[in-house]
This record gives structure tokens, C-alpha cells and sequence, in this order.
């Protein structure tokens, strides 16, 4: 048998050897944590796509109240001003009606005026505004995951 | 072993880093990423910046639900600029789909627009793919599990190589386009067009069926065929029949690899039910009659002195040879070489037209061809009067019968598993011995009919006849004739036919006979499929007319030698019994008025 190594040797490349499978078996650990924690979050949604076309703006003439009931937005046109207001009730989520003088909910009565917002029954707050943008192909592109201000038209 | 520690800590950590890259760094995001650049260097205003540096990347999705079952296409994901008529001549994915007035796209003030938008469509509905992949592997169906790889862009590994590089190309799309424009001559589909008019010129339709197009019960359905099965399984099952099946008595066509391609389209568009329909039109298309007529290319009236030479073309061209045999061998069906004097001219052309007219049990399609294509073919057939020479009865036995009962008269030739009813086991001694040679004379010179035995008398004189039943005789059946005791039998049906006779009949037959000539009295009983010889099917008019009374109530009162069927005197049945079945089976086949059953 040879001669031993000293001591503090031995012990140095021992800790030296456990600091770093602890440190990659903590970073695997915190890896893994983080990941799961992404995975939360789911990434794909299987409802309707938030954005989506609506068609060109001479689809829409002035003057126009549309309400595209299967994706639940009701398109304006005043001139060259466009909008996207929301046709689901801020009370219950039904689909409000598109009336001469604003909207309606069939099913609690709730009333809205032309630009949305309340004026009577249950609903506690206005019908949201969705953003609008012309693609470069030339058609219109709702976004329901964007709400902009009442009022704040898209120019044509 | 701390050191080993500390590697595989390591290798862990590597791995789980790796997992982690794959999983949340994402091509796709790469791509979008690079779309939002460029097409923020493309933009012309400030609004649209904005938008653009707004927008993160994510995961697009198309969700299509007008065509079948929904449908989820995040294709959009990675070929983000599809729409984006900027993107004309970049690189995939970031490549915006071309423009084709071909598809029905317009071009208005400079600007295109579609007319299978996005939107409404979806990408998979014409591409096929896996619509929810984000990777090139799965979303392309590149996986060898994903039934629907991107038609004609996609050839899946495992695909067989020598016609691998032929299942690529635009044109395998039209399957798709198929789905909904289902009109017959659909000019934005032509490889389907032509698809389905080679489904009739090359008789496809004899033998198999498609839904509203054919009804042929040969070989395997084909109305869903193109979503079962993916591009290298049809165009293999053209080519090489034999690949898959090894049973498979589809004949090789040889058809070019541009017909191929054309008939592999038009089967890719055979899906099952259509986006176009309901299932009550589908309904309705079902119980609608098939076309009476192929339109085959333009054939103008044949002179008398060449409808035999027309015939003779027909006949090659509609691959009779596939089944029969003439001058080539299908080995399925029997030889034609000498039909002329086999059978007759109206036998022939009833046979063409219902080829279950005169024998009920044939498999042969009934082909849809004009009724003058048919008189050609039958002329054709007609004029084959040369018989191949025969020695010695040895020679005629091989020549003429051993293709159906086989070189050992044992019933099994070659095309003896697609005859029905089967050829005579020559070799089994009590049914051979039971019957007078007089009999036994008969059915060679004179036939059997309602069967596939022709008779002889025009390919062999008398002479010959006998020399061969004896040789037949001699050579299969084993042990010597014995002197046939003397059977009491009526020369005529004792019991007057009538209603009130047959439902008797009727009573005693569900009773004693059904159990393996079948309720239906098909020769299909439940005890049938154990049997050999199989049951007679005793709906077969012309066999049943045939008969003499005398023969039915031998058969029936003692039994026959050599099958299954008893002696059913020693079973209680009078004579008078007997009388009332043979009305009742009389009744179950009227004698046919020809010019009735001339067409189906």
C-alpha cells in the first residue's frame, strides 16, 4: 500500500466533486421548476382566434351596424371611421342585440347606447371597444385581445 | 464514485437544459420574430409599426368548421406572411401563398384577392398535414403514423422507393379540390376527371364499387379508399396488385405512369361522404341507378366485315385476359380460346349483358359497355372455332378439363375456387359410380347448365366423348363400377303442381332442407360452409329447368352418392312428400321469359 495522500487534499477534491453535482443537480432542479412553471400557461387556446379578418372596408359602407354574431363584434362605420364594439353583455356574456338606437340584451334587458355604453338595466360597465387594422393584403383584422378606448375610431 | 456523481449530475443538467431549449425556444417564435422585422422595414406608416411592435409572437390558429369535423390549422404559426402580398418571392416559411386565377383569386386595382380565404378555409382542407403541428416533422405529416401528409409536397419516409419521386406534385392536390367541387367534369380538377373516366375505360368499375358511381362486389369498396389509405399504398395497389394481398387476383393493368398518377388522384378524392353533401343526398345518390352506359372513346359504326377485328380489339383493350384466358392467362376465369365452340352467339351476348342471366352464381361484373361493343365482342368470340389439338384422351383431358377439375380430377384447378357451383371431385367413387355412364356421357357432350360446364359436342364427337368419359373413369376413379340396383322412381311428378302443393312443400323444406340449402334456398344454409360439395343453390333456374322430375325425385328420395345429401326416403319422406318439395322448388324458379331478363 502506498503512501496516503494528505488529508487536505483528499478533502478538497471531495468537496470540490460535491459542490459541483450539487450545483448541477440544483440547476437541473430549478430547470425543471421553471419549466413546469411555464407549463401552467397553457400556450395554445382552443376557443376562436382573437384575431381575425373581417373582410375589406368597402365591405362596410358608411353608415353601417353589423353585428358578425360568430365572433361576437358588431362593426361600425360613421365616414371613414371604423370601430369593433363587443356584442357580449358585460352582465352575463349574452349576445346583445344591435337596436336602431344601441344595443340590447335579451336576456336581463340591459341597454346600451350607440357607443356602448350603459343605459339601463343590470350591465355594471360599458360594451368594450376591440382594435381594428388594415393587413397589407387590404382586408380589416379585429383583435379581441386588444380593447381600445371608446371613441378611438380607425381611420380608413 | 463522487466523480461519477458529479458527471451524471451534469449529463442531467445538459439534458434537462436541452428539454428546456426545445420546449419554450421555438422555431416558429424565430420565424415571427423575423416576420415582425421585416415587415416593420416594409411598412409605410406609423400606425402600422406600432401594431407591428405591439404584436408578440404566438401561436396562430385558423379554426375551420364547415368542412367535416373542426378543424385547427396553426400553420399560420410559422407561414405568418401567407397573406401578406409584400412577402411575394421570399423564402419559406415567410412566403406569401401565390395568386392563381386558376383557384378563382382576382386581381382588383392591383391587388389580389382570394377566393378560398384563409379565414373560411383553412390550410388543411386542400393541403392536407397535421393542422395542429408546430413542427415541420408532424405539422407536414412527414411522421410515417400521420395518415395525411401534405399531398404532393410530402413523400413520407418507408415509401417505396421505385415510385416515391411520382407521388410528388401540385397536381395531387386536386384530390382535395374533389371534396367539394363534386361535378363530374370539374375543369379545375382534370387529373380527377381523367382519374375517373380510366375508373370506367379500364373497367375498374366491373369489380369494384364506389359509392353513386359503381357497384361492383369483386374486389374491395373503394368509396372511401382515399381516406384510408395514403398515395404509395394506391398507386402500389395499381401497380402491384400482388404487394399487399397475396390473394389478390386484381390483374396487373399496365397502364402508364401518367394513367397511374390520374387514377391514384382520382382515388385520393374518393373520401366517404363529401363537404358538398348530406347524408340524405348521399342517400338519394345511393338509391339512384348507376350510369346504363360508358361513354368510350368515340366509336363509330363498324362495318359488318370488321366487327369481328373490332371485336378482337375490344377484347384486348378491355383486359377480358386479366380473368380469362386468350392468347394471355388471368387463371381465373375459364379459357376463351375456343369459345366458338363452347357456346353460342346468344349465349354470349346474354351472358355479356347479365352475366348472372344464365349462371346465377357467376363472379364476372356485368360490364357497362354499349350493347354494339357487346356484339362485336361476342362476334369476336364467336369466330374462335380452333381447338387446341388433342391426341389421345389423356391430351383432351389436359387441354379441355383439367383447367377447372384440375390434373388429378380432383375438383381443384386452377380457376376452381372462383367457380361456383364448384367443378366435380372426379376421384369421389360413390358419386361417380352411382351414376350410369349414360349420365355421366351426357354432361360432357351436352353440359350442365346454370353451371360453368360447357358442353362438348362441338369440340368432340361421340366417339371421343366416350373415350374420355372411360378414360376419366379408368384414370380417377379407384374402384371398378358395380352393377346400380334399379330405383322405383315416377317418370313424372305425381302430385299436381299448385299454391296449395308448394306451401306444402314449403313446410317440409324449411323443415328438412333449409338447414343447408338455406331459408332462402340459395345453397347457403348455416351448414353449408362445412360441407363439400357445397349445397346446390337451388334458385338456379336455368340448372333447376333443366331437370326432369324423375332426376329431382331420385336425388331427393336417394340421396346423392358422394355429398352430403341423404337418401331422404329412409328419412320418412313418401313419394308424395317428395312431389310437394319439387313443386315448391319448380316455384322458386319460373322459366325465364329471355327477352325479360336480357338486361338487369
Amino acid at each position: 500500500m502506498t503512501a496516503n495522500p494528505p488529508a487536505t487534499d483528499k478533502t478538497s477534491r471531495r468537496s470540490v466533486l460535491n459542490w459541483l453535482s450539487s450545483v448541477a443537480l440544483f440547476g437541473s432542479a430549478v430547470v425543471s421548476v421553471f419549466s413546469n412553471l411555464v407549463f401552467m400557461k397553457p400556450r395554445a387556446t382552443y376557443g376562436a382566434p382573437s384575431r381575425f379578418s373581417i373582410g375589406r372596408p368597402e365591405d362596410f359602407p358608411s353608415g353601417t351596424r353589423i353585428s358578425l354574431d360568430a365572433r361576437r363584434v358588431c362593426i361600425v362605420r360613421e365616414g371613414d371611421r371604423l370601430a369593433a364594439i363587443s356584442t357580449t353583455c358585460t352582465h352575463l356574456g349574452c349576445i346583445v342585440g344591435v337596436a336602431e338606437t344601441g344595443f340590447a340584451c335579451p336576456c336581463h334587458g340591459s341597454r346600451f347606447d350607440q357607443d356602448g355604453n350603459v343605459t339601463g338595466g343590470p350591465a355594471p360597465k360599458p360594451l368594450p371597444w376591440y382594435s381594428i387594422n388594415l393587413t397589407p393584403n387590404g382586408e380589416l383584422t379585429v383583435d379581441t385581445s386588444v380593447e381600445v378606448q371608446q371613441g378611438a375610431y380607425f381611420q380608413v | 464514485m463522487r466523480l461519477a456523481l458529479a458527471i451524471s449530475s451534469f449529463v442531467v443538467l445538459i439534458v434537462h437544459g436541452i428539454v428546456f431549449y426545445n420546449q419554450f425556444f421555438h422555431r416558429w417564435e424565430r420565424h415571427q420574430t423575423a416576420y415582425f422585422d421585416q415587415a416593420r422595414a416594409l411598412s409605410k406608416n406609423e400606425h402600422e409599426r406600432a401594431e407591428l411592435d405591439a404584436r408578440k409572437p404566438r401561436i396562430e390558429q385558423i379554426i375551420v368548421t364547415q368542412f367535416g369535423e373542426s378543424r385547427v390549422d396553426r400553420c399560420v404559426t410559422c407561414h405568418i406572411a401567407a397573406d401578406d402580398p409584400r412577402f411575394q418571392g421570399h423564402a419559406h416559411p415567410l412566403r406569401t401563398h401565390s395568386y392563381s386565377t386558376a383557384l378563382g383569386d382576382a386581381e382588383r386595382n392591383g391587388r389580389w384577392e382570394r377566393r378560398h380565404k384563409f379565414s373560411d378555409f383553412g390550410c388543411t382542407v386542400c393541403h392536407d398535414g397535421q393542422g395542429r403541428g408546430l413542427d415541420n416533422f408532424y405539422s407536414h405529416g412527414e411522421d410515417h403514423y400521420w395518415p395525411d401528409p401534405l399531398l404532393g409536397y410530402v413523400a413520407q419516409h418507408g415509401w417505396r422507393d421505385d415510385f416515391r419521386p411520382q407521388l410528388l406534385g401540385i397536381e395531387y392536390m386536386e384530390a382535395n379540390c374533389a371534396q367539394c367541387h363534386t361535378e363530374e367534369n370539374f375543369a379545375g380538377a382534370p387529373q380527377v376527371v381523367r382519374g375517373r373516366r380510366l375508373y370506367f375505360e379500364s373497367n375498374c368499375y366491373g369489380c369494384h364499387r364506389i359509392e353513386g358511381l359503381s357497384d361492383g362486389t369483386l374486389g374491395p369498396d373503394l368509396s372511401d379508399v382515399g381516406k384510408k389509405f395514403k398515395l404509395d399504398y394506391l398507386w402500389e395497389s395499381i401497380v402491384d396488385p400482388r404487394a399487399n394481398s397475396a390473394t389478390s387476383f386484381m390483374p396487373k393493368f399496365n397502364l402508364n405512369a401518367a394513367d397511374v398518377k390520374a387514377l391514384v388522384i382520382f382515388l385520393k378524392s374518393r373520401r366517404g361522404i363529401n363537404y358538398t353533401e348530406t347524408s340524405l343526398e348521399r342517400y338519394r345518390a345511393r338509391l339512384g341507378a348507376p350510369r346504363e352506359i360508358v361513354e368510350t372513346s368515340a366509336a363509330p359504326p363498324v362495318a359488318a366485315s370488321n366487327v369481328i377485328e373490332r371485336g378482337r380489339q375490344l377484347v384486348r383493350d378491355r383486359y377480358c385476359a386479366a380473368c380469362h384466358k386468350l392468347e394471355k392467362d388471368g387463371v381465373v376465369a375459364p379459357d376463351l380460346s375456343f369459345e366458338g365452340l363452347i357456346r353460342d352467339e346468344d349465349w354470349l351476348l346474354e351472358h355479356f349483358l347479365n352475366p348472372r342471366s344464365r349462371m346465377p352464381d357467376s363472379i364476372m361484373p356485368a360490364f357497362r359497355f354499349p350493347r354494339q361493343d357487346f356484339q362485336a365482342m361476342t362476334a369476336y368470340l364467336a369466330s374462335l372455332k380452333t381447338p387446341p389439338p388433342a391426341a389421345d384422351s389423356a391430351a383432351a383431358y389436359n387441354a379441355f378439363c383439367a383447367r377447372c377439375h384440375g390434373e388429378r380430377g380432383n375438383g381443384e384447378g386452377p380457376i376452381a375456387l372462383y367457380l361456383d357451383p364448384s367443378p366435380r371431385d372426379l376421384t369421389k367413387t360413390a358419386f361417380m359410380n352411382s351414376k350410369t355412364p349414360e349420365r355421366l356421357f351426357d354432361s360432357i357432350r351436352n353440359g350442365v347448365p346454370g353451371t360453368s360446364m360447357p358442353g362438348w359436342a362441338r369440340v368432340m364427337d361421340d366417339a371421343r366423348i366416350t373415350e374420355l368419359r372411360d378414360y376419366v373413369q379408368a384414370t380417377f376413379v379407384k374402384q371398378p363400377r358395380r352393377e346400380l340396383t334399379a330405383r322405383r322412381l315416377p317418370d313424372a311428378n305425381p302430385v299436381a303442381a299448385g299454391a296449395e302443393s308448394a306451401a306444402r312443400g314449403e313446410a317440409i323444406y324449411l323443415r328438412r332442407c333449409a338447414g343447408c340449402h338455406g331459408r332462402k334456398a340459395d345453397g347457403k344454409g348455416p351448414n353449408s360452409l362445412d360441407i363439400l360439395p357445397r349445397p346446390r343453390n337451388l334458385r338456379n333456374a336455368e340448372f333447376v329447368n333443366s331437370l326432369s322430375d324423375r332426376r329431382l325425385f331420385d336425388s331427393l328420395l336417394y340421396g346423392v352418392q358422394g355429398t352430403a345429401m341423404p337418401p331422404w326416403i329412409d328419412y320418412g319422406l313418401s313419394t308424395n312428400d317428395v312431389g310437394d318439395l319439387v313443386n315448391y322448388i319448380r316455384s322458386l324458379n319460373p322459366k325465364p321469359d329471355r327477352n325479360l331478363t336480357a338486361r338487369r
